[in-house]
């Protein structure tokens, strides 16, 4: 995952810049040592904990680092309130985590929040879409727009579009910005 | 719990969350829940085009299981 093609490495940059406001210092690294990594997961944990109390969900957290992120984990209930509709709530939800995160740290969190499993099945399904795409793709010779993605699911399918051995870019503006798959010249 | 799980969100993401107040207000049909910050945190949670309160509302909306409810947020010493 980490080694993804510059394309893709920028997006999730980028998707990360909009955020919130200007970096706090030029001395913040990027997070990639784990005890960095592993006290971004303690506080993002707290707070979500905090929520699922408030709100009477069950659900244990999960914790662990992948690659240069946190990734936390609320495993175990009903979680459908807490995903919504294509992952909105998450989406939120992680984004508010981050920036409790970073209120704390004062360094910029890329943390990653799943919640009932959604991601990694979502992962699944959008690297299938990838992987689809680029062999049809191969076989048509012909450049395909693929439908409108949040920056995690184009990530991801950037990724399986460059293990299939073929190049991609997103196009359009958020929330309707798309991958386009091209074909090998 | 939806005054409570708002008030938990926003304290998480302050500087001064000593300073959060939440109060909820009835309306003819749903409510208002009116977030209380310090001055110095209201662009935060705000955030950058308006990203921080569209999350506040996205996860209270789907709490509330279907009702309406309005979040404002507010400076500390606005009145209204």
């Amino acid at each position: 995952m980490s080694d993804s093609k510059t394309d893709s490495v920028a997006e999730s940059r980028a998707s990360v810049a909009v955020v919130d406001a200007p970096e706090p210092d030029d001395a913040a690294e990027p997070g990639t040592d784990i005890e960095a990594l592993e006290n971004e997961g303690d506080i993002a944990a707290d707070y979500i904990e905090g929520l699922l109390d408030i709100a009477d969900f069950d659900g244990d957290i999960d914790m662990d680092v992948e690659g240069d992120r946190a990734l936390v984990s609320v495993v175990g209930a009903t979680l459908d309130e807490l995903i919504g509709e294509r992952g909105e709530v998450l989406e939120a939800l992680q984004e508010l985590t981050r920036l409790a995160v970073h209120r704390t740290t004062g360094t910029r969190s890329r943390l990653m929040l799943d919640i009932g499993g959604y991601r990694e099945q979502r992962r699944k399904a959008l690297t299938r879409i990838g992987a689809d795409a680029a062999e049809e793709v191969k076989k048509t010779g012909e450049v395909k727009p693929l439908a409108p993605m949040t920056p995690f699911e184009r990530k991801v399918v950037h990724d399986a579009i460059a293990a299939a051995g073929l190049r991609s870019e997103s196009e359009g503006e958020e929330p309707n910005r798309f991958v386009v798959v091209h074909p090998v010249d | 719990m939806l005054e409570e799980a708002l008030e938990h969100l926003v304290k998480g993401i302050v500087e001064n969350p000593d300073d959060v107040h939440v109060r909820a207000r009835r309306l003819r049909k749903g409510k208002v829940l009116e977030v209380r910050v310090h001055p110095d945190d209201l662009g935060k949670v705000i955030g950058r085009n308006g990203r921080t309160a569209k999350a506040l509302r996205t996860v209270i909306g789907s709490l509330s299981g279907g009702r309406y409810v309005r979040v404002d947020l507010l400076d500390l010493h606005e009145v209204r």
